[in-house]
Protein backbone atom coordinates (compact mmCIF):
# COMPACT_ATOMS: atom_id res chain seq x y z
CA UNK A 1 0.00 0.00 0.00
CA UNK A 2 2.96 2.39 1.28
CA UNK A 3 4.48 1.88 -2.44
CA UNK A 4 1.20 2.57 -4.45
CA UNK A 5 1.08 5.62 -2.81
CA UNK A 6 4.92 6.69 -3.67
CA UNK A 7 4.27 5.69 -7.11
CA UNK A 8 1.59 8.09 -7.24
CA UNK A 9 1.69 11.23 -8.38
CA UNK A 10 1.20 13.87 -5.31
CA UNK A 11 -1.81 15.16 -7.02
CA UNK A 12 -3.77 11.60 -6.05
CA UNK A 13 -3.99 13.08 -2.87
CA UNK A 14 -6.61 15.64 -3.88
CA UNK A 15 -8.56 12.95 -4.52
CA UNK A 16 -10.15 12.84 -1.43
CA UNK A 17 -10.12 16.47 -0.84
CA UNK A 18 -11.94 17.76 -4.14
CA UNK A 19 -14.47 14.49 -3.41
CA UNK A 20 -15.68 16.10 -0.03
CA UNK A 21 -14.93 19.87 -1.30
CA UNK A 22 -17.79 18.60 -4.54
CA UNK A 23 -19.80 16.54 -1.93
CA UNK A 24 -20.25 20.16 0.31
CA UNK A 25 -20.59 22.04 -2.99
CA UNK A 26 -23.73 19.84 -4.42
CA UNK A 27 -25.28 19.67 -1.03
CA UNK A 28 -25.19 23.59 -0.94
CA UNK A 29 -26.34 24.04 -4.59
CA UNK A 30 -28.82 21.30 -4.47
CA UNK A 31 -27.77 19.86 -7.88
CA UNK A 32 -26.86 16.42 -7.50
CA UNK A 33 -23.72 15.93 -9.66
CA UNK A 34 -20.22 14.84 -7.95
CA UNK A 35 -18.26 17.11 -8.98
CA UNK A 36 -17.93 20.93 -10.65
CA UNK A 37 -16.74 21.88 -13.19
CA UNK A 38 -13.12 22.48 -12.12
CA UNK A 39 -13.12 19.07 -10.52
CA UNK A 40 -14.25 17.40 -14.04
CA UNK A 41 -10.87 19.34 -15.15
CA UNK A 42 -8.54 17.35 -12.47
CA UNK A 43 -10.43 14.58 -12.36
CA UNK A 44 -9.69 14.32 -16.44
CA UNK A 45 -6.21 15.27 -15.48
CA UNK A 46 -5.68 12.38 -13.15
CA UNK A 47 -7.51 9.99 -15.87
CA UNK A 48 -4.93 10.84 -18.72
CA UNK A 49 -2.10 10.43 -16.03
CA UNK A 50 -3.16 7.14 -15.74
CA UNK A 51 -4.13 6.81 -12.16
CA UNK A 52 -6.12 3.97 -11.47
CA UNK A 53 -7.71 5.70 -8.57
CA UNK A 54 -9.25 8.20 -10.42
CA UNK A 55 -11.11 5.44 -12.30
CA UNK A 56 -11.95 3.65 -9.35
CA UNK A 57 -13.51 6.76 -7.94
CA UNK A 58 -15.44 7.13 -11.59
CA UNK A 59 -16.66 3.27 -11.18
CA UNK A 60 -18.36 4.31 -7.64
CA UNK A 61 -20.36 7.35 -8.89
CA UNK A 62 -21.70 5.85 -12.24
CA UNK A 63 -21.05 2.59 -12.29
CA UNK A 64 -24.68 2.27 -11.47
CA UNK A 65 -25.65 5.01 -13.60
CA UNK A 66 -24.58 3.52 -16.81
CA UNK A 67 -25.44 -0.09 -15.66
CA UNK A 68 -29.13 1.10 -15.56
CA UNK A 69 -28.37 2.71 -19.14
CA UNK A 70 -26.86 -0.85 -20.74
CA UNK A 71 -29.21 -3.25 -18.74
CA UNK A 72 -32.43 -1.09 -19.80
CA UNK A 73 -31.55 -1.42 -23.64
CA UNK A 74 -30.08 -5.13 -23.01
CA UNK A 75 -32.36 -6.69 -20.16
CA UNK A 76 -30.07 -9.34 -19.73
CA UNK A 77 -27.38 -9.59 -16.83
CA UNK A 78 -24.47 -11.12 -17.12
CA UNK A 79 -24.45 -9.42 -20.56
CA UNK A 80 -25.06 -5.87 -19.34
CA UNK A 81 -21.99 -6.42 -16.99
CA UNK A 82 -19.31 -7.53 -19.82
CA UNK A 83 -20.74 -4.08 -21.85
CA UNK A 84 -20.34 -2.29 -18.38
CA UNK A 85 -16.87 -3.41 -17.76
CA UNK A 86 -16.10 -3.10 -21.27
CA UNK A 87 -17.19 0.69 -20.88
CA UNK A 88 -15.20 1.50 -18.30
CA UNK A 89 -12.08 -0.01 -20.21
CA UNK A 90 -12.91 2.28 -23.20
CA UNK A 91 -13.05 4.74 -20.50
CA UNK A 92 -9.76 4.59 -19.30
CA UNK A 93 -8.23 3.96 -22.55
CA UNK A 94 -10.05 6.26 -24.71
CA UNK A 95 -9.68 9.60 -22.19
CA UNK A 96 -7.74 11.12 -24.06
CA UNK A 97 -10.16 11.69 -26.77
CA UNK A 98 -12.34 13.55 -24.46
CA UNK A 99 -12.89 16.85 -25.36
CA UNK A 100 -14.63 19.05 -22.69
CA UNK A 101 -15.28 21.67 -25.56
CA UNK A 102 -18.05 19.10 -26.97
CA UNK A 103 -19.91 18.68 -23.23
CA UNK A 104 -19.07 17.18 -19.70
CA UNK A 105 -17.42 14.21 -19.23
CA UNK A 106 -20.64 12.16 -17.94
CA UNK A 107 -22.39 12.54 -21.20
CA UNK A 108 -19.11 11.48 -22.82
CA UNK A 109 -19.54 8.61 -20.64
CA UNK A 110 -22.96 8.06 -20.70
CA UNK A 111 -22.73 7.80 -25.07
CA UNK A 112 -19.83 5.13 -24.99
CA UNK A 113 -21.81 3.05 -22.66
CA UNK A 114 -25.60 3.85 -24.64
CA UNK A 115 -23.19 2.67 -27.69
CA UNK A 116 -21.30 -0.19 -27.16
CA UNK A 117 -25.16 -1.22 -25.49
CA UNK A 118 -26.57 -0.67 -28.98
CA UNK A 119 -23.56 -2.52 -30.69
CA UNK A 120 -24.24 -5.70 -28.66
CA UNK A 121 -27.75 -6.28 -29.42
CA UNK A 122 -26.33 -6.20 -33.69
CA UNK A 123 -24.03 -8.65 -32.51
CA UNK A 124 -24.49 -12.29 -33.21
CA UNK A 125 -24.86 -14.08 -29.76
CA UNK A 126 -27.62 -11.29 -28.87
CA UNK A 127 -31.60 -12.07 -28.77
CA UNK A 128 -33.71 -9.73 -27.95
CA UNK A 129 -36.22 -8.93 -25.81
CA UNK A 130 -38.92 -6.17 -26.15
CA UNK A 131 -38.65 -3.12 -24.26
CA UNK A 132 -42.11 -3.49 -22.15
CA UNK A 133 -39.62 -5.84 -19.91
CA UNK A 134 -38.53 -2.72 -18.49
CA UNK A 135 -41.64 -1.47 -16.54
CA UNK A 136 -40.80 -4.34 -13.96
CA UNK A 137 -37.54 -2.50 -13.87
CA UNK A 138 -39.50 0.78 -13.23
CA UNK A 139 -41.22 -0.87 -10.21
CA UNK A 140 -38.17 -2.34 -8.09
CA UNK A 141 -35.61 1.40 -8.78
CA UNK A 142 -38.99 3.27 -6.90
CA UNK A 143 -39.03 1.35 -3.84
CA UNK A 144 -35.28 0.61 -3.75
CA UNK A 145 -33.02 3.16 -2.52
CA UNK A 146 -29.27 1.55 -2.43
CA UNK A 147 -28.74 3.21 -5.36
CA UNK A 148 -29.33 7.04 -4.43
CA UNK A 149 -25.93 8.56 -2.83
CA UNK A 150 -27.69 11.81 -2.70
CA UNK A 151 -31.13 12.80 -1.18
CA UNK A 152 -31.49 15.19 -3.81
CA UNK A 153 -32.20 12.46 -6.08
CA UNK A 154 -35.09 11.05 -4.18
CA UNK A 155 -36.41 15.32 -5.44
CA UNK A 156 -36.15 14.23 -8.94
CA UNK A 157 -37.79 11.48 -9.11
CA UNK A 158 -40.69 13.30 -7.71
CA UNK A 159 -40.03 16.29 -10.10
CA UNK A 160 -40.64 13.40 -12.60
CA UNK A 161 -43.61 12.71 -11.33
CA UNK A 162 -44.84 16.66 -11.33
CA UNK A 163 -44.53 16.29 -15.30
CA UNK A 164 -47.50 17.06 -17.44
CA UNK A 165 -48.34 13.69 -18.77
CA UNK A 166 -47.10 13.89 -22.19
CA UNK A 167 -43.28 15.00 -21.06
CA UNK A 168 -43.43 12.73 -18.25
CA UNK A 169 -43.85 9.96 -20.81
CA UNK A 170 -41.26 10.73 -23.06
CA UNK A 171 -38.75 11.01 -20.12
CA UNK A 172 -39.83 7.88 -18.67
CA UNK A 173 -39.35 6.19 -22.36
CA UNK A 174 -36.45 7.48 -22.91
CA UNK A 175 -34.54 7.03 -19.48
CA UNK A 176 -36.02 4.44 -18.04
CA UNK A 177 -37.30 2.16 -20.87
CA UNK A 178 -33.87 2.93 -23.28
CA UNK A 179 -35.55 4.17 -26.42
CA UNK A 180 -34.40 6.50 -28.57
CA UNK A 181 -36.79 9.53 -29.76
CA UNK A 182 -37.53 8.31 -33.13
CA UNK A 183 -38.42 4.58 -31.77
CA UNK A 184 -41.21 6.53 -29.49
CA UNK A 185 -42.06 8.73 -32.16
CA UNK A 186 -42.63 5.39 -34.21
CA UNK A 187 -44.52 3.33 -31.89
CA UNK A 188 -46.83 5.65 -30.61
CA UNK A 189 -47.87 7.58 -33.82
CA UNK A 190 -46.28 10.94 -32.71
CA UNK A 191 -44.33 13.33 -34.97
CA UNK A 192 -40.51 13.50 -33.77
CA UNK A 193 -40.51 17.06 -33.37
CA UNK A 194 -43.16 16.97 -30.77
CA UNK A 195 -41.49 13.99 -29.17
CA UNK A 196 -38.66 16.42 -29.41
CA UNK A 197 -39.57 19.29 -27.98
CA UNK A 198 -41.68 17.40 -24.83
CA UNK A 199 -38.24 16.05 -23.82
CA UNK A 200 -36.88 19.81 -23.91
CA UNK A 201 -39.74 21.21 -21.73
CA UNK A 202 -39.75 17.98 -19.43
CA UNK A 203 -35.71 18.98 -19.16
CA UNK A 204 -36.19 22.47 -18.62
CA UNK A 205 -39.26 22.38 -16.10
CA UNK A 206 -36.85 19.82 -14.49
CA UNK A 207 -33.99 21.77 -14.23
CA UNK A 208 -35.44 24.97 -12.95
CA UNK A 209 -37.05 23.19 -10.22
CA UNK A 210 -33.81 21.05 -9.45
CA UNK A 211 -32.28 24.77 -8.79
CA UNK A 212 -34.98 25.38 -5.98
CA UNK A 213 -34.66 21.94 -4.17
CA UNK B 1 -27.70 31.78 -36.94
CA UNK B 2 -30.57 32.21 -34.68
CA UNK B 3 -29.44 31.11 -31.91
CA UNK B 4 -32.91 31.18 -29.80
CA UNK B 5 -34.56 29.09 -32.67
CA UNK B 6 -31.46 26.67 -32.48
CA UNK B 7 -32.07 25.38 -29.24
CA UNK B 8 -35.90 25.45 -29.46
CA UNK B 9 -35.37 22.96 -31.59
CA UNK B 10 -34.41 20.39 -29.02
CA UNK B 11 -31.41 19.52 -30.95
CA UNK B 12 -29.09 20.13 -27.98
CA UNK B 13 -30.95 17.77 -25.83
CA UNK B 14 -31.01 15.26 -28.81
CA UNK B 15 -27.48 15.49 -28.71
CA UNK B 16 -26.92 14.90 -25.45
CA UNK B 17 -29.35 11.67 -25.50
CA UNK B 18 -27.26 10.22 -28.34
CA UNK B 19 -30.02 10.30 -30.61
CA UNK B 20 -27.88 12.05 -33.80
CA UNK B 21 -26.02 10.59 -36.29
CA UNK B 22 -22.24 11.28 -36.91
CA UNK B 23 -23.28 14.43 -39.62
CA UNK B 24 -25.47 16.10 -37.12
CA UNK B 25 -23.66 15.36 -34.42
CA UNK B 26 -20.48 16.95 -35.83
CA UNK B 27 -22.45 20.17 -36.77
CA UNK B 28 -23.84 20.61 -33.30
CA UNK B 29 -19.72 20.52 -32.43
CA UNK B 30 -19.21 22.50 -34.53
CA UNK B 31 -21.39 25.07 -33.49
CA UNK B 32 -21.02 24.67 -29.73
CA UNK B 33 -17.26 25.53 -30.67
CA UNK B 34 -18.42 29.20 -31.97
CA UNK B 35 -21.43 30.22 -29.67
CA UNK B 36 -21.00 30.10 -25.73
CA UNK B 37 -24.28 30.66 -25.45
CA UNK B 38 -24.91 26.98 -26.90
CA UNK B 39 -22.40 25.91 -24.39
CA UNK B 40 -24.39 27.50 -21.49
CA UNK B 41 -27.34 26.39 -22.69
CA UNK B 42 -25.61 22.48 -23.34
CA UNK B 43 -24.51 22.50 -19.75
CA UNK B 44 -27.76 23.14 -18.34
CA UNK B 45 -29.27 19.91 -20.29
CA UNK B 46 -26.39 17.62 -19.19
CA UNK B 47 -26.91 18.64 -15.61
CA UNK B 48 -30.62 17.63 -15.77
CA UNK B 49 -29.71 14.89 -17.61
CA UNK B 50 -27.05 13.60 -14.98
CA UNK B 51 -29.53 13.87 -12.15
CA UNK B 52 -32.31 11.93 -14.34
CA UNK B 53 -29.52 8.62 -15.22
CA UNK B 54 -27.99 8.91 -11.68
CA UNK B 55 -31.94 8.47 -10.43
CA UNK B 56 -32.20 5.89 -12.60
CA UNK B 57 -29.40 3.90 -11.34
CA UNK B 58 -29.23 0.46 -10.96
CA UNK B 59 -26.50 -1.41 -9.07
CA UNK B 60 -24.17 -3.68 -11.51
CA UNK B 61 -23.50 -6.92 -9.55
CA UNK B 62 -20.50 -6.81 -7.18
CA UNK B 63 -17.59 -8.10 -8.67
CA UNK B 64 -17.71 -6.62 -11.44
CA UNK B 65 -15.38 -3.58 -10.34
CA UNK B 66 -12.92 -5.98 -9.43
CA UNK B 67 -12.47 -7.17 -12.68
CA UNK B 68 -12.34 -3.86 -13.91
CA UNK B 69 -9.88 -2.31 -11.95
CA UNK B 70 -7.67 -5.50 -12.90
CA UNK B 71 -7.62 -5.27 -16.19
CA UNK B 72 -6.55 -1.26 -16.16
CA UNK B 73 -3.87 -2.15 -13.87
CA UNK B 74 -2.73 -4.75 -15.96
CA UNK B 75 -2.18 -2.22 -18.95
CA UNK B 76 -1.09 0.66 -16.36
CA UNK B 77 2.52 1.21 -17.28
CA UNK B 78 1.92 0.88 -20.76
CA UNK B 79 0.36 2.91 -23.62
CA UNK B 80 -3.31 2.10 -24.33
CA UNK B 81 -3.39 -0.39 -27.63
CA UNK B 82 -6.82 1.90 -28.38
CA UNK B 83 -7.39 2.35 -32.34
CA UNK B 84 -7.28 5.84 -33.78
CA UNK B 85 -10.49 7.32 -33.25
CA UNK B 86 -13.15 7.21 -35.77
CA UNK B 87 -12.13 9.27 -39.44
CA UNK B 88 -13.71 12.27 -38.75
CA UNK B 89 -16.96 13.40 -41.03
CA UNK B 90 -14.95 15.60 -43.59
CA UNK B 91 -13.02 12.92 -44.63
CA UNK B 92 -15.40 10.65 -46.01
CA UNK B 93 -16.53 13.95 -48.15
CA UNK B 94 -12.83 14.01 -49.59
CA UNK B 95 -12.85 10.48 -50.42
CA UNK B 96 -16.11 10.65 -52.26
CA UNK B 97 -15.08 13.79 -54.34
CA UNK B 98 -11.81 12.21 -55.07
CA UNK B 99 -13.71 9.00 -56.54
CA UNK B 100 -15.65 11.11 -58.18
CA UNK B 101 -12.93 12.73 -59.74
CA UNK B 102 -11.00 9.61 -60.27
CA UNK B 103 -14.14 8.28 -62.38
CA UNK B 104 -14.55 11.18 -64.35
CA UNK B 105 -10.65 10.55 -65.37
CA UNK B 106 -11.35 7.22 -66.20
CA UNK B 107 -14.30 8.08 -68.11
CA UNK B 108 -12.45 11.01 -69.87
CA UNK B 109 -9.61 8.33 -70.90
CA UNK B 110 -11.73 6.22 -71.92
CA UNK B 111 -13.10 8.53 -74.54
CA UNK B 112 -10.26 10.26 -75.36
CA UNK B 113 -8.73 7.42 -76.22
CA UNK B 114 -11.85 6.00 -78.44
CA UNK B 115 -11.00 9.27 -80.31
CA UNK B 116 -7.86 9.11 -81.07
CA UNK B 117 -8.18 5.70 -82.07
CA UNK B 118 -10.46 6.79 -84.81
CA UNK B 119 -8.63 9.68 -85.46
CA UNK B 120 -5.85 6.99 -86.36
CA UNK B 121 -8.13 5.41 -88.83
CA UNK B 122 -8.87 8.35 -90.22
CA UNK B 123 -5.05 9.52 -90.57
CA UNK B 124 -4.44 5.49 -92.16
CA UNK B 125 -7.45 5.95 -94.79
CA UNK B 126 -6.32 9.28 -96.04
CA UNK B 127 -2.74 7.83 -96.28
CA UNK B 128 -4.05 4.96 -98.62
CA UNK B 129 -6.52 7.09 -100.41
CA UNK B 130 -3.21 9.83 -101.25
CA UNK B 131 -1.28 6.23 -101.89
CA UNK B 132 -3.98 5.93 -104.67
CA UNK B 133 -3.75 9.19 -105.87
CA UNK B 134 0.12 8.92 -106.36
CA UNK B 135 -0.96 5.80 -108.45
CA UNK B 136 -3.87 7.75 -110.69
CA UNK B 137 -1.57 10.14 -111.52
CA UNK B 138 1.40 8.18 -112.23
CA UNK B 139 -1.08 6.33 -114.35
CA UNK B 140 -2.49 9.38 -115.97
CA UNK B 141 1.20 10.71 -116.25
CA UNK B 142 2.21 7.99 -118.49
CA UNK B 143 -1.45 8.22 -120.54
CA UNK B 144 -0.45 11.54 -121.16
CA UNK B 145 3.27 11.05 -122.31
CA UNK B 146 1.50 8.82 -124.85
CA UNK B 147 -1.01 11.11 -126.09
CA UNK B 148 1.69 13.61 -126.07
CA UNK B 149 3.96 11.31 -128.11
CA UNK B 150 1.33 10.29 -130.50
CA UNK B 151 0.55 13.35 -131.01
CA UNK B 152 4.41 14.45 -131.85
CA UNK B 153 4.35 11.71 -134.28
CA UNK B 154 0.88 12.83 -135.90
CA UNK B 155 1.87 16.12 -136.60
CA UNK B 156 5.18 15.48 -137.45
CA UNK B 157 6.13 16.58 -140.96
CA UNK B 158 9.15 14.15 -141.76
CA UNK B 159 6.70 10.91 -141.29
CA UNK B 160 4.29 9.47 -144.13
CA UNK B 161 0.91 8.41 -143.40
CA UNK B 162 0.15 5.50 -145.13
CA UNK B 163 -3.47 4.33 -145.21
CA UNK B 164 -3.83 0.76 -145.21
CA UNK B 165 -7.56 -0.40 -146.67
CA UNK B 166 -9.27 -3.48 -145.91
CA UNK B 167 -9.19 -6.45 -148.20
CA UNK B 168 -11.81 -8.93 -149.19
CA UNK B 169 -10.91 -11.17 -146.21
CA UNK B 170 -11.39 -8.12 -143.61
CA UNK B 171 -13.26 -5.21 -145.78
CA UNK B 172 -14.13 -3.19 -142.63
CA UNK B 173 -10.04 -3.16 -141.41
CA UNK B 174 -8.12 -0.19 -141.39
CA UNK B 175 -5.30 0.62 -140.15
CA UNK B 176 -2.27 3.47 -141.05
CA UNK B 177 1.40 3.41 -140.64
CA UNK B 178 3.54 6.28 -140.06
CA UNK B 179 7.36 6.17 -141.44
CA UNK B 180 10.07 8.17 -141.37
CA UNK B 181 12.49 7.50 -144.20
CA UNK B 182 14.84 9.31 -143.19
CA UNK B 183 14.95 7.87 -139.50
CA UNK B 184 13.38 4.16 -140.41
CA UNK B 185 10.77 4.22 -137.59
CA UNK B 186 7.59 3.32 -138.39
CA UNK B 187 4.71 3.39 -136.08
CA UNK B 188 1.39 1.60 -136.46
CA UNK B 189 -1.53 2.78 -135.72
CA UNK B 190 -4.45 -0.06 -135.82
CA UNK B 191 -8.28 1.04 -135.89
CA UNK B 192 -10.54 -1.27 -136.23
CA UNK B 193 -8.49 -5.10 -136.49
CA UNK B 194 -10.61 -7.73 -134.66
CA UNK B 195 -8.97 -9.83 -131.92
CA UNK B 196 -7.44 -12.76 -132.46
CA UNK B 197 -7.29 -16.47 -130.90
CA UNK B 198 -4.02 -16.99 -128.84
CA UNK B 199 -2.08 -18.98 -130.98
CA UNK B 200 -2.32 -16.07 -133.75
CA UNK B 201 -0.87 -12.28 -134.04
CA UNK B 202 -1.16 -10.09 -136.49
CA UNK B 203 2.10 -9.38 -138.98
CA UNK B 204 3.12 -5.90 -140.53
CA UNK B 205 5.20 -6.64 -143.81
CA UNK B 206 7.01 -3.37 -145.91
CA UNK B 207 6.74 -4.49 -149.53
CA UNK B 208 10.40 -4.11 -150.99
CA UNK B 209 10.10 -3.86 -154.81
CA UNK B 210 7.35 -6.96 -154.98
CA UNK B 211 9.51 -8.74 -151.71
CA UNK B 212 8.02 -8.70 -148.35
CA UNK B 213 10.16 -7.84 -145.36
CA UNK B 214 8.92 -8.27 -141.51
CA UNK B 215 8.21 -5.34 -139.71
CA UNK B 216 7.09 -6.80 -136.45
CA UNK B 217 4.26 -8.19 -134.49
CA UNK B 218 1.31 -7.47 -133.02
CA UNK B 219 -1.83 -7.53 -131.04
CA UNK B 220 -5.60 -6.25 -132.03
CA UNK B 221 -6.56 -3.22 -129.76
CA UNK B 222 -3.55 -1.50 -129.18
CA UNK B 223 -3.06 2.38 -130.10
CA UNK B 224 0.06 3.30 -131.30
CA UNK B 225 2.65 1.20 -131.97
CA UNK B 226 6.11 1.77 -132.88
CA UNK B 227 7.34 -1.21 -135.72
CA UNK B 228 10.69 -2.04 -136.60
CA UNK B 229 12.47 0.33 -138.43
CA UNK B 230 12.02 0.30 -142.17
CA UNK B 231 14.70 1.54 -144.99
CA UNK B 232 12.52 1.45 -148.14
CA UNK B 233 9.23 0.23 -148.63
CA UNK B 234 6.35 0.66 -152.28
CA UNK B 235 3.76 -0.88 -149.74
CA UNK B 236 2.26 -2.40 -146.29
CA UNK B 237 0.68 -5.14 -145.18
CA UNK B 238 -1.00 -6.87 -142.08
CA UNK B 239 -1.30 -10.73 -142.16
CA UNK B 240 -2.56 -12.95 -139.98
CA UNK B 241 0.71 -15.32 -138.74
CA UNK B 242 1.10 -17.85 -135.99
CA UNK B 243 2.25 -16.39 -132.50
CA UNK B 244 5.33 -14.93 -132.95
CA UNK B 245 5.23 -14.16 -136.37
CA UNK B 246 6.43 -16.10 -139.87
CA UNK B 247 9.12 -15.77 -141.91
CA UNK B 248 7.15 -15.13 -145.07
CA UNK B 249 3.28 -13.89 -144.79
CA UNK B 250 0.41 -15.89 -145.32
CA UNK B 251 -0.80 -13.84 -148.14
CA UNK B 252 -4.43 -15.69 -148.09
CA UNK B 253 -4.98 -13.78 -144.90
CA UNK B 254 -3.94 -10.37 -146.27
CA UNK B 255 -5.73 -8.21 -144.37
CA UNK B 256 -4.82 -4.53 -144.81
CA UNK B 257 -2.02 -3.35 -147.84
CA UNK B 258 -1.56 0.56 -148.74
CA UNK B 259 0.81 1.69 -151.32
CA UNK B 260 3.43 4.12 -150.51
Amino acid sequence: MKVFFKERKPAYFFLPAFFSISCSCSIANHIPTYYSHIDEASLVEELRGRNPAALGYLYDQYSGALYGVIFRILQHEAISEEVLQDTFLKIWNRIDQFDPEKGKLFTWMYRLARNNAIDRTRSGDFVKSTKTGTIGNLVNMESDWRTQKQTDAIGVSELIKTLPEEQRFVVEHVYFKGYTQSEIADEYQLPLGTVKTRLRLALIHLRNRMDKL
Amino acid sequence: MNLQEYIASGILESYVVGDLNDHDRAEVEDNLRQYPELRQELAKIEQAHEAILLRAAVDPPVAAKQKVMAKISSRDTSPPAEPAPVVPAWWKYAAAAILAVALVNGYLAYNYHARWQQSQQEVDELISQNQQLALDRNRMEQVLDTTVGTLSILSDPSFRKILLNGTENSPQSLAQVFWNPTTNEVYLDVETLTALPSDRQYQLWAIVEGTPVDAGVFDAGEQLLKMKNVARANAFAVTIEPKGGSENPSLETLQVIGNT
